[in-house]
């Protein structure tokens, strides 16, 4: 009985935060076509820029978590964090990679070019390259102890990546434009920057709806593959 | 103005198709994991009747 109600909660839960998520997403697009006032020398294609950067802090993010959860997996060794870790690696790299396609279809009419081999742009793609083997490096190991611990490490180590992106256009000269959000020196309109961070917002929401969706799947395969180990055991 | 306007459309269009394929994977993924569960558990307790 208690189980049930947990689970009934649980589906009101992700109910109520996927109808949220989906209305600030809704709001998001408004203010970014429509709120958001246009950019002088660019025009109407820097609101690309309203997805691109959120895109990358909530990789960012994501990845952050999924780092943690990995140090708690080593130290705990409890599987829910190591569920909470591939969920929220898998769905940042494809928040990064929705970043990084954004900025290559920003790049082209803006610097001519989709790609520019400087620190900002190949650090970011090195994240992604490192998170993309953290998955095949997750679907080539059979046994679950070690799977875990493996991906752990490389989970730890893609973490350590993220400060060497953000600072990457500090650090070296790059073509990509320095840094606007949680910069006060950025220079942007005030009005940009409440779309910028209500889209983030937005943008962290959905990450949630999908770590929670990913981490069950996780959760299923573990409690699959127990199942299937008890047949094959008879 | 246009020409910029084409480039906004096909960044705005990649980063939802991403998302929208990612969430239809999550989707299938978990569907058919269920429906291998579900296989599994019956699969036991057939088993266990037998025995």
């Amino acid at each position: 009985m208690v189980a049930y109600s947990a689970q009934r909660n649980a589906e009101t839960v992700s109910l109520v935060g996927v109808v949220c998520t989906a209305a600030m997403l809704t709001a998001a697009l408004y203010l970014i076509f429509v709120w958001a006032p246009n950019e002088l020398t660019m025009g109407v294609v820097q609101r690309i820029f309203y997805f691109h950067v959120p895109s990358a802090f909530t990789a960012f993010l994501a990845f952050t978590i999924g780092g943690i959860a990995s140090i708690q997996y080593l130290h705990r060794r409890e599987n829910r964090y190591d569920s909470l870790s591939v969920a929220c690696n898998e769905v940042g790299l494809v928040f990064a990679v929705v970043n990084l396609l954004t900025g290559m279809l920003w790049a082209k009419p803006v610097w001519g070019v989709y790609w520019a081999w400087d620190a900002r742009l190949t650090t970011m793609l090195l994240l992604a390259l490192i998170y993309g083997g953290y998955l095949i490096l997750r679907s080539s190991i059979d046994d679950d102890n070690r799977r875990a611990i493996c991906c752990a490490v490389v989970s730890i180590f893609g973490m350590v990546d993220i400060p060497i992106v953000y600072m990457a256009n500090r650090w070296w000269r790059t073509q990509h434009p320095q840094p606007v959000m949680f910069d006060s020196a950025g220079g942007l309109d005030v009005n940009m920057r409440v779309v910028l961070y209500c889209t983030f917002v937005a943008m962290c929401a959905l990450l949630w709806v999908m770590v929670r969706s990913r981490s069950r799947l996780e959760d299923l395969r573990r409690e699959s593959d127990a199942l299937r180990r008890e047949v094959y055991a008879r | 103005m246009e020409e910029n306007l084409k480039w906004l459309w096909y960044a705005f269009g990649t980063a939802w198709v991403l998302h929208v394929l990612y969430l239809g994977s999550l989707l299938i993924r978990t569907k058919k994991l269920e429906q291998q569960l579900q296989n599994l558990k019956a699969l036991i307790e057939e088993n266990d009747r037998k025995t």
